[in-house]
């Protein structure tokens, strides 16, 4: 079982600011901003977040959650989760995680190939943060851009049609 | 209406540490019977890309000093003895001077709301260290 969550404030400057979590890391809180830094704090954070209130504006309404189940195979952890955002589906989101390697580039072959022989044709292209990292530390704030992303192309996209009942 | 204040620290001789950010409340209502300085406190211990997160949150720094001395603790109450450094080059923590030849020294305690009797505790600690140290409660509006 995992979730994992985004609020998104605009604060001030009109930037819009993410506030996330993640069950993966119960003690933490992601803030971040788009192309900008992500921030880890403790738990504390969301009380900040209550005080700064009267400067941002709290887009509760698109809070958006990935939520399902956590699998271990080996090396390897799938997280497979129901995006919905308010009370509607949107999407499912697949989460693969290759744990005892830090350097990101090292093992992308390696995760493709895991990926390609469940998910096949949908085996994604290789991550935006793994462009800037190079041979530098993963760290979960990389993974907490990645579900930004997700989340916010989910976000866009137009809600599928309901097909009619015959 | 006041600037709303975030104050960020580290430590300068342990590396790796996180930072740690603090939001201090106005002073509360009643304060003036009380024997300590009471406001309402958050702590959050951050990663260390805190002061360029904040620029992009839309605060600016007001100021920066560094602080070298030495802690002490007594139960729950914490004694911080130490001299103040201006800093000569913004961000450059390797140029700085002392402020003043003394040494400032603080007692504080960060308690869960509502006790109220720990600032009777401290003035009786305050009142041990007489006359070596005479601490007294200081008003934040005056400083501002």
């Amino acid at each position: 079982y995992h979730t994992a969550w985004a609020i998104g404030t605009q604060g001030q400057t009109g930037k819009l600011m993410y506030v996330m979590h993640n069950s993966e890391y119960p003690l933490s809180c992601f803030a971040l901003f788009e192309n900008g830094p992500c921030l880890v704090a403790d738990a504390n954070f969301d009380t900040l977040m209550v005080k700064l209130k009267g400067f941002f504006q709290n887009a509760k309404a698109n809070k958006i959650e990935s939520r399902g189940t956590r699998y271990q195979y080996c090396d390897f952890l799938v997280k497979l989760g129901t995006v919905t955002m308010g009370p509607s589906a949107r999407g499912i989101s697949v989460e693969v995680e290759y744990c005892p390697c830090v350097i990101a580039n090292d093992c992308w072959n390696l995760l493709m190939e895991f990926m390609q022989s469940f998910m096949g044709s949908h085996t994604p292209g290789i991550p935006s943060v793994f462009g800037a990292k190079h041979d530098s530390v993963y760290s979960p704030g990389d993974t907490m851009v990645q579900y930004m992303e997700l989340f916010n192309k989910i976000r866009k996209q137009q809600q599928v049609p309901v097909a009619g009942i015959r | 209406a006041s600037p709303f204040v975030l104050r960020a620290r580290r430590s300068m001789d342990k590396t790796g540490m996180p930072w740690h950010l603090r939001y201090l409340g106005q002073p509360e209502i009643g304060d003036k019977n009380r024997h300590a300085l009471v406001r309402n406190c958050v702590d959050i211990a951050t990663s260390d890309n805190l002061t360029d997160f904040l620029v992009e949150m839309g605060f600016r720094m007001d100021h920066e000093f560094v602080a070298k001395g030495h802690v002490f603790r007594k139960g729950i109450m914490k004694i911080v003895v130490y001299k103040i450094f201006r800093i000569l080059m913004p961000g450059n923590t390797e140029s700085i001077e002392p402020l003043s030849l003394s040494y400032l020294v603080e007692l504080n305690v960060v308690a869960p709301a509502g006790q109220d009797v720990v600032s009777d505790d401290m003035r009786n600690f305050a009142e041990q260290l007489k006359p070596l140290v005479h601490l007294e409660k200081i008003d934040p509006k005056r400083l501002m």
